[in-house]
């Protein structure tokens, strides 16, 4: 018999089919009863004083039904930590970016909506602003905030083992500063909010969202009412790549239009506001410094990482620690020094992403690549010498209980032919390789575990009631998966209720790529808890010890003896007869150090498990245009146990799109002092199918000792690898190495044109 | 205020004919979306490049963001929800289910139907023109190639 009915086939997702026929509603798609359309009045100053709101004009318009300003609310600040709160979400003082909300509209129609828009009056003091890093820190630079000093918002130290003698005693020691401006998430479907209020008080709400429960709780906070009256309901999402996990402006203003005119509302983004006013990734300035020995293994490593945050803290703490410690996770270094500093700008605020810290990645690996040279080691063993392993501990000492880089790196290393490629290609071909790691889990506080229900029926099928939430990557699917698996049913046996705070049980949300691990684990101990209940049913019937009984094909039977069998139903009818419960509860509370805290002590056991991933990449430069062709991208990665390999394989290819081909090619955010000029899709270069080339994917199976079933985390590493790997692959092509990313057509030629200059000066 | 006047508007979506009434200066995408309640076809860039609410008029793909609803009338409209009868998927959206081509789904819709409109022009494209045809829409999650291989699956070649 075969171990598992369901983990690791090829299965079609349940949300496939009503995906594919229009039928999956996302929230711009709610209709309700009396609904209202919702419209933000947004700054058109990076930074000024607001003087006055005047409201009257718009007032008068037919068809206005509620505006609201910062008169409306409470003038609290919000903040992701208790030590970041910095935004009200209509601000009471000053506006600090283009893009921020001032006022809230909703009226019968969008045109009327936008009239309205159009007659508040505000009055602004325009102040100095700041745009870049450099700027920002500049003795006598604007302050954003009174409490960040020289807009320093977080500085974060870690400071592990003698990096000072880790240089002295190192063969060769390389310092390199690489920089990558602003990238945007440019999810599918651009951001929506509906609201409705009814007459106790309650308040449903449906918004794309990485959490359900981490949109409540600040809701909860700031409109002053209880949790349970805060019902975020599941909806279709159409991406998140690490966004959407915060509470949103237009969540709140959406909600307080809702409650003014007692009519539901609902604000759906443009794509410039999707791009502008929900958030961005950091662009970074990373100095790197990194000594080795004579066989290419890291001695001391200094990393000096500046970042820009935009004008509000953000998950900010996190944001600044993440590239270093993917980093930390992919490679061995003992001494090690990092100093993350997340600077303040008047520009829009930036949020973690799916490549979040590409340019610090890239940095990392492609001095890899330099160091190597030097010492005439190759790309891939010098990854091989440094590649993290099972049972180490991390320089910021988290354990890590499972790890198959290496397994990665050679297996990647012979798909793509690397030792037939590396150094024989002919001119302006190049191969790179990329190796990264990510997190499954981070310590979250109060909501860094996940809880589930399992309710039976009486024909012996089940609904599965959990908080997780799927952004698109397959999350729903996973839950009936594992529910079918250890109940022994079908997939269609399971019913979901998921992602609605109302009825589902608390959740860390698709934010620390922890769904699987902590989401999955729970939903897998209450199908546990179920099934144990019903065994003592099936047991006592049969007069054999529970442990003697399996789940499988919608019967619990004798596993030495199937043809002993009852049905699940009729174990349930037993039950129910019985007067005994056989609902089930699970909870998931990952090992992690609870101590650790971003800024104040960045030590301890940061996740229960990590993943790993290689990526090697193949490319062709055309010296006379400086496009590149990309040939072929391998990628592979330890995702555990791959649950569904499909699954797992489209979160490769996506993020190769991602992480490679758009956030090395083509992806970045171009700028006028604080205003953004590539907002859509004309200016802001995503990859399209024609753009995209062949893709392996190797799956890599470590089954970790805690993920259900062995899984881990499904593809995120891939993003941030094919970055690397794509920098690698580009600089191995021209000749150069590159320092400034994404690396584009201006760049290339550019750098082809200074290295024939310097050829020409040493051979004259 | 609008200063326009609204006009009748008699539109053949999916087979069966609407009579709206509506200002001449509303897209397609708003009249399906807003009046006949149609909301598989999505709106992403509202500007003619993301292809999220491609719908076909008379066969051929078109961008109904930018296509005034007047200005179809008479044609024979199809959006995603014309597409399968009753339980039954349409092959194009069974093989979109069956070969993980849909992610977060919200170029699904689209792509679905850039890609009828293809086989129906062409029964056995290669795989250049699988993704010369969809790359007028933008898919943020997939990188394409379960889409690819989906399209190619219904081909002579794929089968």
């Amino acid at each position: 018999m075969e171990k598992f009915s369901y983990i690791g086939k090829d299965m079609k997702r349940i949300d496939a089919t009503c995906k594919a026929t229009g039928e999956a509603l996302f929230t711009a798609d709610l209709a309700l009863p009396r609904m209202l359309v919702g419209k933000a009045l947004r700054s058109p100053h990076a930074h000024a004083r607001i003087l006055a709101i005047d409201t009257t004009q718009a007032e008068k318009l037919p068809g206005v039904k509620a505006i609201v300003t910062a008169k409306d609310t409470d003038g609290d600040k919000w903040g992701v930590f208790k030590y970041t709160q910095d935004q009200q979400f209509l601000p009471t003082e000053k506006v600090r970016y283009v893009g921020e909300e001032v006022a809230g509209v909703a009226a019968v129609d969008e045109d009327t909506a936008l009239e309205a828009l159009s007659l508040i009056a505000v009055t602004y003091e325009v102040l100095p602003a700041v745009y870049t890093i450099e700027d920002a820190l500049a003795p006598g630079a604007p302050q954003l905030h009174d409490v960040y000093p020289n807009n320093i918002n977080v500085h974060v130290v870690i400071d592990v083992g003698d990096v000072k003698k880790g240089f002295t005693e190192s063969f060769l020691v390389r310092e390199d500063t690489f920089t990558a401006p602003e990238d945007a998430y440019f999810q599918g479907e651009p951001y929506a909010v509906a609201a409705q209020f009814d007459h106790s008080g309650n308040l449903e709400i449906w918004m794309p969202n990485a959490g359900p429960h981490l949109k409540a709780k600040p809701l909860s906070n700031v409109l002053k009412i209880p949790l349970n009256k805060v019902r975020v309901r599941k909806i279709t999402i159409g991406g998140a790549f690490g966004g959407r996990s915060e509470i949103s402006p237009a969540d709140v203003i959406c909600a307080l239009l809702a409650k003014k005119a007692q009519r539901p509302v609902k604000i759906v983004y443009t794509r410039e506001e999707n791009t502008v006013c929900t958030r961005q990734a950091h662009a970074m300035i990373t100095q790197i410094k990194t000594g080795v020995d004579k066989e290419g293994r890291v001695v001391a490593r200094d990393i000096t990482c500046h970042m820009d945050g935009g004008a509000y803290s953000s998950t900010g703490p996190i944001a600044t620690s993440v590239p270093f410690l993917c980093m930390e996770q992919a490679y061995r270094m003992e001494n090690v020094r990092y100093n993350g500093y997340r600077i303040l700008t008047n520009k829009p605020i930036r949020g973690m992403f799916r490549t979040h810290g590409r340019g610090f990645a890239c940095g990392v690996d492609i001095q890899l690549d330099m160091l190597g040279e030097a010492l005439g080691i190759n790309p891939l063993t010098m990854r091989l010498r440094n590649a993290r392993q099972t049972g180490d501990l991390t320089p910021t000492k988290s354990y890590v209980a499972s790890c198959g880089l290496t397994e990665t790196i050679e297996k990647t290393g012979k798909m793509s032919r690397w030792a037939e490629k590396f150094g024989k290609l002919p001119p302006y071909h190049g191969i790179g390789i990329g190796c990264n790691s990510v997190q499954t889990g981070f310590p979250m506080g109060i909501r860094g575990g996940s809880q589930a229900f399992i309710k039976l029926n009486e024909d012996g099928g089940v609904t599965v009631i959990t908080g997780i939430v799927d952004n698109g990557q397959g999350n729903d699917h996973m839950i009936v998966q594992i529910a079918a698996e250890e109940l022994g049913l079908t997939p269609d046996d399971v019913q979901l209720i998921s992602a609605d705070t109302e009825v589902t049980p608390s959740d860390p949300g698709s934010y620390s790529m922890c769904e699987t691990f902590i989401g999955g684990n729970a939903v897998r101990l209450a199908a546990l808890d179920v099934k144990k209940k019903l065994f003592r049913i099936v047991a006592e019937e049969f007069g054999v010890g529970e442990g003697e009984l399996s789940a499988k094909n919608r019967k619990i039977f004798i596993t030495k003896d199937p043809q002993q069998s009852m049905s699940i139903a009729k174990a349930v009818r037993m039950a129910l007869t019985r007067n005994e419960s056989i609902s089930g509860e699970g909870s998931y509370w990952p090992k992690v150090d609870w101590k650790r805290e971003w800024v104040k002590n960045p030590y301890g056991q940061l996740s229960e498990t990590f993943s790993f991933g290689t990526v090697i990449c193949e490319v062709k430069v055309d010296p006379e245009t400086g496009q590149v062709e990309v040939l072929e991208v391998t990628a592979s990665q330890d995702v555990g146990h791959a649950l569904n390999p499909k699954v797992v394989e489209g979160q490769f290819e996506g993020g190769v799109a991602m992480g490679g081909q758009g956030g090395m090619l083509t992806e970045y955010l171009q700028w006028h002092e604080g205003r953004v000029l590539t907002p859509t899709q004309l200016g802001y270069l995503v990859p399209l199918a024609i753009d995209m080339p062949k893709i392996n994917d190797i799956i890599v199976e470590t089954n970790d000792p805690k993920g259900p079933y062995g899984a881990k985390e499904a593809g995120m590493s891939v993003a941030m690898s094919a970055a690397q790997a794509y920098c690698g692959a580009i600089s191995n092509a021209v000749g150069v190495y590159f320092h400034e990313y994404p690396i584009t057509p201006d760049k290339i030629l550019k750098a082809i044109e200074e290295k024939k200059r310097e050829t020409e000066k040493s051979n004259p | 205020m609008n200063e326009m006047k609204k006009a009748a508007i008699t539109l053949n979506v999916n087979n069966e004919t609407h009579d709206i009434v509506a200002y001449p200066n509303r897209t397609l995408l708003e009249v399906l979306r807003d009046d006949l309640h149609l909301t598989g076809t999505k709106e992403s860039c509202g500007e003619g490049v993301c292809g999220s609410c491609t719908v076909l008029v008379d066969g051929t793909p078109v961008r109904s963001c930018l296509t005034l609803a007047i200005a179809v009338q008479g044609k024979e409209i199809t959006t995603i929800e014309g597409l399968s009868v009753g339980e039954k998927l349409h092959p194009v959206q069974e093989a979109f289910v069956n070969h993980h081509a849909i992610q977060c789904g919200f170029c699904s819709p689209g792509m679905i139907l850039t890609s009828y409109a293809l086989l129906a022009e062409n029964p056995n494209p290669t795989e250049k023109e699988i993704r010369r045809a969809i790359s007028g829409n933008v898919c943020r999650c997939t990188g394409y190639a379960k889409i690819v291989e989906a399209v190619k699956s219904l081909t002579e070649e794929g089968k």
